[in-house]
């Protein structure tokens, strides 16, 4: 009863009559499929956090007790992977997912017939990624980075891919007749893109035994393709829905949307090569890539100019919306992110950067400042509407976002500032090893806390994901609500893409 | 036009053209390779890997040595690896050919080691490092593999293979510390990584 009455309550603010019952009956039919992947990613997040805290204090101390030395499924080689890819393919993925196939059906219009794919590919999903981890930790990795889930656990995955993916190309060939909106077009090349790279990747590295000096070529090529055509794209279709939606104006420029999509799918593909220059490939591959990576800095421009231009005159009511700042730290990380991936691309400056921890800080910027940051708007965005609740409390929101923001920043800075020092010592050859390890001793030392401090806005971020399951919050909030100027209506996007 | 049908074709037509370069091509002109001659001593390069080298790799995969540790050298002019005496020429395509699988690896924690087994060739070195890093290295931030290696008791004569330790990691009288069978492929494995032969694609540097 509780449910239904809150859901009513907000779609009283909702536009016209027909808009509006659409709306609840598309949401209340897609509600069972998202929240399991945004369960799961909750759930894969607060694994990868422990095994972040876990790599991050065996990089800063191997030999202190709670490194766990001498043990060897929690020894640094396995936890930092575990890390990795319960963070890419738990937290990122399912939350990605999630929200992606939430938006398709909004925009579709269609009231699902039947959620048993999703919820099918969810739990396939999450049984791939646990068998996968545990051979990590048993040692049965397929030894190449960000692919080292092994075959059997990767053929896991991708049947719930597919799943997911063939329900959401049937769902939006069903759709509602009427203009897409660029959201669409984002999440549905996101899902194309990622089948693609997953499936030929572990095809060529796996099966098909690719000749040795091939494999890094592939590797690369798939994590480029990862990071420009999986993530990112989610990311972006996000926020081309709920900036406009927020400040409950158009989208300023179609075309500049437009143009951005379809150079990042022109580009996004060639930028993987740059973490292996110098390196025994062709040198038109890096060449290719590094110029890939110059031009890549269209979409990014493009997309942060929309955002921009969309938000300007409205960021002064909205600063205290949660959503909205999520959403405005991660496109600007997303912009920062670029520009620094494209400086450290040229080869007089990545012959300096390119072994160090520069390039786990912008990993990190990537992954936690954009991607994370984006996701974390959406879930406060999307799950009140499917639960029928508010968050419970604004305070542990700001917390969260707070610790977000000093984590990813101090994490970012100490990483580039000590990258810098071991990259120079690096390039120096008068100087050992040891010595350089020496040097960035502090800076390990300042990467672990950055971490705790990341992995407490997981715990928080969790903590009250699962409470809004658990507690009605007081009717006075409900009013308040986290977003104030929210569901205004669902044409925004559609009403642009005529003109 | 059906805008599904321009997405799909849009989507897969631009993406393809990386994925020709980056995967197909690769795939097949490397599987092409072909072994050089040299004509004064017949020698062929590269030699090839020791048959105990795979399992080894698949240690060196299990316990993330890649994710420390690189294995490329880079030209003269492209960093300090030439330097560093890593190696005396930058590695090409062909020095991988026969390795079912490649650690090119990205960070250098630690040292590159594509020419190690040219730098240490005594096993007991190797040993030694990998049960405690600081015992060879001092300051060393490697961890320890302690899972590598097994303490038993003496049977008759001592192993070959047992690992000479000193101070507190000495085993206790009438005990040993020797490799499991997965620590000697990875030190087997470890020894015979060396493209110390000459390719002409790759002459050696000159000052």
């Amino acid at each position: 009863m509780m449910k239904q009455a809150a859901i009513s309550e907000r779609e009283i603010q909702a536009g016209p009559a027909t808009e509006r019952g659409e709306l609840s009956v598309v949401d209340r039919s897609i509600r069972v499929p998202v929240l399991i992947f945004f369960a799961s990613g909750v759930f894969w997040l607060i694994v990868a956090s422990a095994f972040w805290l876990l790599a991050s204090s065996q990089m800063h101390k191997p030999t202190a007790w709670w490194a766990f030395p001498g043990v060897a499924w929690l020894s640094f080689g396995r936890s930092y992977p575990v890390f990795m890819n319960c963070f890419v393919y738990g937290w990122a993925a399912c939350a990605g997912i999630g929200a992606g196939i939430w938006l398709l059906a909004r925009f579709c219009h269609v009231p699902l017939r039947s959620s048993l794919f999703p919820i099918l590919a969810g739990v396939t999903w999450n049984i791939g990624l646990a068998i996968g981890v545990l051979s990590i930790l048993a040692g049965a990795t397929a030894g190449f980075q960000l692919l080292e889930l092994p075959s059997y656990a990767a053929f896991i995955l991708f049947l719930g891919l597919l799943m997911v993916g063939l329900w959401a190309i049937t769902m939006f060939w069903n759709r509602k007749p009427g203009p897409t909106y660029i959201s669409q077009w984002y999440i549905l090349g996101a899902f194309l893109w990622f089948s693609w790279i997953y499936a030929t990747a572990n095809i060529l590295l796996t099966f098909a035994g690719a000749p040795g000096p091939a494999q890094p070529a592939i590797n690369w090529w798939y994590i480029g393709s990862l990071l420009d055509l999986w993530l990112t794209p989610i990311a972006l279709g996000i926020a081309y829905y709920l900036i406009p939606k927020l400040v409950q104006r158009p989208v300023y420029s179609y075309k500049l949307a437009l143009f951005g999509f379809w150079s990042l799918a022109l580009f996004g593909g060639w930028t993987g090569m740059t973490q292996l220059m110098g390196g025994p490939l062709p040198a038109w591959m890096i060449t290719a890539s590094i110029v890939a990576k110059v031009l890549m800095l269209l979409p990014v421009l493009a997309v942060a100019a929309n955002y921009h231009l969309t938000i300007k005159g409205s960021f002064e009511e909205l600063r205290w919306n949660p959503v909205v700042r999520f959403i405005v730290i991660g496109s600007m990380a997303y912009t920062a992110y670029a520009v620094e991936g494209s400086l450290i691309s040229f080869r007089s400056i990545g012959q300096i950067t390119q072994f160090t921890l520069i390039t786990v800080g912008h990993n990190q910027l990537g992954l936690f400042g954009f991607y994370s940051m984006i996701l974390f708007g959406a879930y406060y965005y999307i799950v009140p509407r499917l639960v029928g609740r508010q968050w419970l409390s604004q305070a542990m929101v700001m917390a969260h976002f707070w610790f977000c923001v000093v984590g990813i920043g101090l994490l970012f800075f100490d990483l580039t500032i000590g990258g810098s020092i071991q990259g120079f010592a690096l390039q120096d050859p008068q100087i050992p090893m040891v010595a350089v390890s020496d040097l960035i001793q502090p800076f390990l030392m300042v990467q672990n806390v950055a971490v705790l401090l990341l992995v407490v806005a997981n715990l928080i971020f969790a903590a009250a994901f699962a409470l809004i399951f658990l507690i009605s919050a007081p009717v006075k909030y409900r009013a308040a609500a986290v977003e104030s100027s929210a569901e205004a209506t669902n044409k925004i996007g559609s009403e642009v893409s005529v003109a | 036009m059906n805008k599904l049908t321009g997405l799909f074709f849009g989507v897969f037509l631009l993406f393809g053209v990386s994925w020709l370069a980056f995967a197909a091509y690769p795939y097949i002109t490397f599987a092409g390779l072909q072994r050089t001659k040299d004509e004064a001593t017949g020698a062929l390069a590269p030699p090839g890997n020791p048959g105990t080298a795979d399992q080894g790799a698949r240690v060196y995969a299990a316990n993330g040595c890649f994710y420390c540790h690189s294995q490329f050298v880079r030209d003269k002019n492209a960093g300090s690896d030439i330097d560093r005496k890593w190696g005396k020429r930058r590695t090409v395509a062909r020095d991988y050919m026969f390795d079912r699988q490649v650690f090119l690896g990205t960070s250098r924690l630690g040292a590159d080691l594509t020419n190690v087994g040219d730098r240490q060739t005594d096993p007991q070195w190797f040993y030694r490092l990998l049960y405690n890093p600081p015992a060879v290295s001092p300051e060393s931030v490697m961890p320890a593999y302690h899972w590598l290696f097994e303490t038993r008791a003496i049977q008759g004569q001592p192993s070959a293979d047992a690992v000479k330790l000193e101070g507190k990691d000495a085993p206790p009288p009438g005990y040993e510390v020797v490799p499991t069978a997965e620590g000697k492929a990875l030190v087997d494995y470890l020894l015979s990584l060396k493209k110390n032969y000459p390719l002409p694609e790759a002459p050696e540097a000159t000052e």
